[in-house]
Order: structure tokens, then sequence, then C-alpha cells
């Protein structure tokens, strides 16, 4: 299992800046990263991933340097599912989901195991019906739910999510959020519901303006602590309306 | 299906043999008809063959890399650019090998310039990527029509690179195009499986572990090579790989591990043809030049794309 470690990173942009002294995550951990629009939540995902380079600063897995690992390495070690993902020409559902198995197939075919494991997640992610239609005629919320099953198909042992629910509908997220807190692998995620990212996470990193203002577990997640984050006056009672799986 | 194509294509190439200024009987050959066939129709067919199947292949992966459904040689200006440096090379007096060298870097050139031109925040906007290469068409074209004023002697009519055609063949041309076809051909077969995960975004397909920057640098050079050796010999054919690959991907499917072979045997298949009725349609043994036709065709189909995807290709 692989442990995430981040030092004296740093990253500038325009009017941008993100700076995280240190930031350990260990292997399993699900971690929620929280803050207003613009924070840095992508950037920092993007930089953890490899795909943006920091101005200084090391990034780690399992103590071996980011930029020392084999692009194939890395597939194996994180997953990604970024805010925006595309499929140009008609791919169907099942091949999209299929590519996911990519980091484990030799030479140019994948075996009857990925097959198989591809169709267990599409009946796990409740997609088994359109599995057959090109991934474009799918509607917002199924396309992100194709992505999030070709992610998991990638079985890396951390899964980085921007924003895992965004389109998708209360059962979907529930089920989705739900799986995810089963899962032995490490899952970092920007959210934005924050009830729901209390109710599912352990840990939260809030970041402000390309800070980490706190790296808190969820007992410590605190109204102040929103407040500072979002600037918004907050209080705890009962919502109005609750939802369960 | 697959059968029935490569039958096609057997019988396509038999009946392009014995059409031309002169119609063939198999069954019954003089001495002069035999020779025909074997010298000037043989290798002549065989070359449109091999030459119709880089311009299929190259716009296959020309669409998947530049995610265009709009893309091949001719929209992306490298046809263009790729016959511009071919025709400075000749106007300065390069050697014969040297042609197809510079044709490639200027090739490469105008292609990348095209994509930068295109690129904003890691995501291709294909419309821009269009404009940009029509109007690299346009540039070129233009510096190609002075080099022929100004350097009149030693470049052949000007037809003959921008409405391409199968005007000198010969069996040394067709063994380099087809080496050289082979090679590429392998080269992407063996990659075919990663090319697929260039359809999805960038950063998908990155952390599936795929290096994206340099599979994308080694499809665009290996595509503009096809296409710079193709435009050396033959001239600008366009609108070959706009086709062949939409045509390959509603038959066989979008995955590159079937489009790489089948857009290259439908690439070869519509030049065959193509040129056979580029041989025969002006009565009296005159010929068209093949590229006349494709433009033609190629045109047409470029609209239809235009009209069915354009609710998605402005807003997208």
């Amino acid at each position: 299992m692989a442990e995430l470690q981040a030092e004296k990173l740093i990253f500038g942009r325009r009017n941008f800046s993100l700076q995280i002294d240190s930031l350990r995550i260990v292997a399993g951990e699900k971690v929620a990263v929280m803050g207003e629009n613009g924070c840095g939540k992508s950037t920092l995902l993007q930089l953890l991933c490899g795909l943006l380079s920091p101005a200084a600063g090391v990034v780690r897995y399992n103590g071996n340097n980011l930029d020392e690992l084999l692009m194939a390495r890395r597939a194996k070690l994180f997953s990604l599912l970024p805010q925006l993902s595309e499929v140009i020409f008609p791919f169907s559902v099942y091949e999209v989901v299929l590519f996911g198995r990519f980091p484990h197939c030799s030479g140019n075919s994948f075996s009857s195991q990925d097959d198989e494991k591809t169709r267990l997640l599409l009946a796990r992610l409740d997609l088994l019906d359109f599995s057959q239609r090109p991934f474009n005629q799918l509607s917002g919320g199924e396309q992100r739910r194709v992505m999030l099953a070709r992610v998991l198909n990638q079985q890396a042992e951390i899964i980085y999510l921007d924003e895992p629910n965004a389109s998708l509908d209360i059962r979907h997220t529930l089920d989705i959020f739900a799986l995810l807190s089963t899962r032995p692998e490490t899952v970092i995620a920007p959210v934005h519901d924050i009830n729901l990212a209390y109710r599912f996470f352990e840990r939260f990193l809030f970041l402000k303006q390309g800070r980490l203002l706190a790296d808190v577990a969820r007992k410590d997640v605190t109204p102040e602590l929103l407040k500072e984050t979002y600037g918004v006056q907050v209080t705890t009672g009962t919502a109005v309306f609750q939802f369960h799986h | 299906m697959k059968r029935w194509l490569w039958v096609t294509f057997v019988i396509a190439l038999c009946a392009a043999c014995l059409m031309g200024a002169t119609a063939i009987n198999p069954l019954n050959m003089t001495a002069v008809e035999h020779d025909i066939l074997l010298n000037l129709r043989l290798p002549r067919v065989l070359f449109g063959a091999v030459i119709g199947a880089m311009l299929g292949l190259s716009g296959s992966v020309y669409q998947l890399t530049l995610k265009n459904p709009l893309a091949d040689s001719f929209t992306t200006g490298a046809a263009s650019s790729a016959a511009l440096g071919a025709i400075l090379a000749i106007s300065f007096g390069a050697p014969a090998p040297l042609v197809p060298c510079c044709a490639l870097v200027t090739g490469l050139l105008g292609l990348t310039l095209v994509y930068r031109l295109s690129l904003t925040n890691g995501f291709i906007n294909p419309v821009t990527m269009i404009l940009a290469g029509i109007v690299m068409n346009i540039v070129a074209s233009a510096v190609i029509s002075f080099s022929k004023y100004f350097f009149e002697e030693s470049i052949s009519s000007i037809v003959f690179w921008l409405m391409g055609g199968f005007f000198i063949v010969s069996w040394g041309r067709l063994l380099v195009c087809a080496l050289v076809f082979l090679v590429i051909y392998l080269s992407f077969r063996q990659r075919a499986l990663h090319l697929n995960l260039l359809a999805l975004d960038e950063c998908s397909a990155q952390t599936m572990g795929v290096n994206v920057p340099r599979l994308r640098s080694f499809a665009f050079v290996a595509a503009t090579l096809l296409v710079a050796i193709a435009v050396s010999y033959t001239g600008i054919i366009g609108f070959v790989g706009l086709i062949v690959p939409h045509i390959a991907r509603s038959l066989f499917g979008s995955d590159m591990r079937h489009n790489l072979l089948y857009s290259s045997l439908l690439g070869a298949l519509l030049l065959v043809i193509a040129d056979a009725v580029a041989r025969v349609i002006i009565p009296g043994g005159a010929e068209l030049p093949v590229g006349i036709i494709t433009a033609l065709l190629g045109g047409i189909f470029f609209l239809y794309l235009l009209q069915t995807r354009r609710e998605r290709f402005w807003h997208g």
C-alpha cells in the first residue's frame, strides 16, 4: 500500500500561488479537500499526480521521488478522476471502463480477467444497461459514473477524485460515497458538499488562497473552521432534509 | 464484412489495372498491351494504393491526436507546408533524396504551429485548429505560387503540387513508399492500445500510464513523415485522410487496433478507384489530376461532417 508525502511544495501562476509545507497521507486514509472555488484544490491534485511541476519541493510515493517514477509505475500507484473529462469518437461505455485496465495489461490486448473486472464494476455502479452505448450519448451524470468506474477499474493504491459527486443525483452520490468508504484504497477528493464530506470522510484538508489552513480529523471540524475557510456564518442543527442510503 | 472489404480491394486493383486510355482485355493481349499492363498500369495502381494507405493512416492518427474529426493532412496544413518544403528544396537545387526530408521539416513546423495556435489550457479548440490549418494552406499555396513564378525552370507544373496526381511513377519510388508505410504502420500498430487512450483528455490519459507528450510527438512525426513522402512524390492529394477514418470507424468501431488497418485499406481503395476514374473521365486519353476528384469528394464530406457535428463543435 502506498504512502504519500509532499514537502515544501511551491507552485505559482499569474495571480495565484500554492504552498504546502508538509503533507503526509498514509495508506487507506479517506481525505476530503475543502475550500472555496479557486483556492487550489485541483492544482494540489495535479501537483500530486505530476501533471503540473512544482517550482520547488518534492512529492514522494513510498519514499520514491515522483519525478523518478515511470508513467507505468505511476499508473499503478494512483489514478485520477479529473473535473472535466472527454472522450472523442464513439467509444462505447464498456470500452472506456475497460481502458482503466490499461496499466495492468501487457502487449496490445486485454485479458479475460480484465473483461471480468470491467463487467463486475459496471454492474456495481449501475451501468450495465448502457454498457454498449457510445459514451458521448450519455447524460453528464452518467458520463461521470462511467469515468468513476474507469478510475476504480485501474485498481491504483491512491484514488484522486476531483469533485466525484459533481452532476450526480443524490441516490448515486450516496451509493458511490458508501462504496468508496469501504474500499481499502486511499481516497483524496475535493468535495463541495460539506455535510456529505463530513459524513463519509475521516480527514479534512482546509485550503484557503493556496495555503493549508488546517489538516484535521473529523471530530475537529468546527463551525469556526468552516467560517474561516468559506467566509460564511455557520450554525449546526437539524437539516431540513436528511438522506440515507 | 472484413473479408468483403478485402475482396472488393483486390477486385478494384485488378479492374484499375485494366482501365485507362486503352482498355485491356486480359484474355486477349497484344505484346504492347502486355507491356503497358506490367510496366505502366501495375506500378501506377500499386503506387496509388500505397499513397492512399499512407494518407488514410496519417488521417486516422491526426484525427486522434488532434482530437478533431475534421483533421487530416490537408485541413491541418501539414500537406501544404510539406509541399512548400519540397518546392523550396527543388528550387534551391537540393539532391532528390533530400526533398522528402525538407518536406518533413516544414510539414512538422506547419503542423506544430497549427497545434500550438489551437491549444488553450491543455484543450484543443477544434474550430481554431481548422481555421489555422486553412490559413496555413493559403500562405503555403501563396509561397508555392511565388516560387513557381520566380524559379520557372526548376519546378514542374503548379497543378502537380496543388492538385496532386500520379504523374511520375517508378518501381523505386513505389518501393520507398511501401517500406516507409510498412515500418510506420507496424510502429503504430504496436502502440495501438496506447493511442486509444489519447481519445481521453490529457489528465486522464497521463494518469492511466501513457506518456502523453512523448506519444503525441511520436505520432506527429510519424504521421507527418507519411504525408511528407506522399506529398514529395505526388503533390497535395487532399481529404483522403479525412474521409476514410470515419468510414472505418462506423464499420469497425473506434478502437485504434482496427482503425489503423482499415483506414489504410480504405484509403488505398479510395485512391485506386479515384485514380481509375481520373484516367478515364476525360475522353481522348487526357488525364485528370486525382487530387481534383478527392478534393471534390472530400469537400462534400467535410461539409456533411460540419453539418452533423455542428452543435458539439461550437459548444463542446
